[in-house]
């Protein structure tokens, strides 16, 4: 276990971005990845292989809980350091319907880089327990600030599932 | 010895790096829960997925993969479980017992 959460480290990294509305999905994309841009841990265009992923398969990247996760692949180009980016949009962002016709909405935007597999893997099995945490998403949601993502993990800590 | 003992167990989505990690780690749960050791468990990218789909006992993915993989399998003794929820091991679980393929 890393001594620091994923959280801490989108607040420390200033990997994060909060934004009242977007005109669109593929905006959403393009922005809550800006703040990885401004860092160096992805190239400008890498949004655009995420837009281009949603489009071919449609939008199985938006989970339960307003919760989407825009990534590309492993060692993808322009992915240059393993990072996960946070953008809180307050308006709900429309991924319109997957195929089944279940509608996909997201307000929480994680986007992914993977470069170092195991700094990936853990930065992964982090955001399961967040996205299946759902006190701490909905604060999330309600964030405005950075200390308020610290605040909301701190006040709602990771439960283990009885599964 | 539980039905999934010693069975290749595979996860696909997209891009072999988000969703389909998730599922694995969702699975290996699963797994652990019932005391099963499957031979391999492991997560890749649908381009690599479809040619490597019938050489597993089961495929997960998506529910948006399904279509991609049912033409993959279809001529084999491969079992797709398509999935709404990618990380849910509750999900996993039952679409395995809906299966036959667990307890």
């Amino acid at each position: 276990m890393a001594e620091k959460s994923v959280l801490q480290r989108i607040v420390e990294r200033r990997h994060f971005k909060f934004v009242d509305s977007v005109d669109s999905w593929e905006e959403a994309v393009k922005l809550c990845c800006e703040p990885l841009v401004e860092t160096g841990y992805t190239a400008p265009d890498y949004y655009k292989q995420i837009v281009d992923c949603v489009k071919k398969y449609g939008p199985y990247m938006v989970f339960d809980h307003y919760v989407a996760m825009p990534h590309s692949q492993e060692n993808a180009e322009g992915a240059f350091k393993t990072a996960v980016g946070f953008m809180r949009v307050k308006n709900i962002v429309d991924f319109g319907t997957d195929a089944d016709g279940e509608k996909k909405e997201a307000k929480l935007f994680f986007p992914l880089v993977a470069v170092n597999p195991e700094e990936h893997l853990e930065n992964m099995q982090q955001l399961m327990e967040i996205f299946m945490n759902e006190p701490l998403l909905d604060a999330l949601m309600e964030a405005e600030t950075p200390e308020d993502i610290l605040k909301a993990e701190a006040e709602h800590p990771m439960e283990e599932e009885d599964f | 010895m539980a039905k999934l003992d010693n069975k290749k167990l595979l996860a696909c989505c997209a891009n072999g790096a988000g969703s389909s990690l998730m599922m694995e780690n969702a699975i290996n749960k699963v797994m652990k829960k019932h005391g099963i050791k499957p031979a391999e468990l492991r997560h890749c990218p649908v381009s690599e997925g479809k040619s490597a789909a019938r050489s597993y006992d089961v495929v997960f993915c998506a529910k948006t993969f399904a279509k991609t993989f049912e033409e993959a399998v279809k001529s084999g003794n491969t079992v797709l479980i398509p999935l709404r929820n990618v990380m849910s091991p509750a999900e996993i679980e039952k679409a395995l017992q809906a299966k036959g393929l667990l307890d």
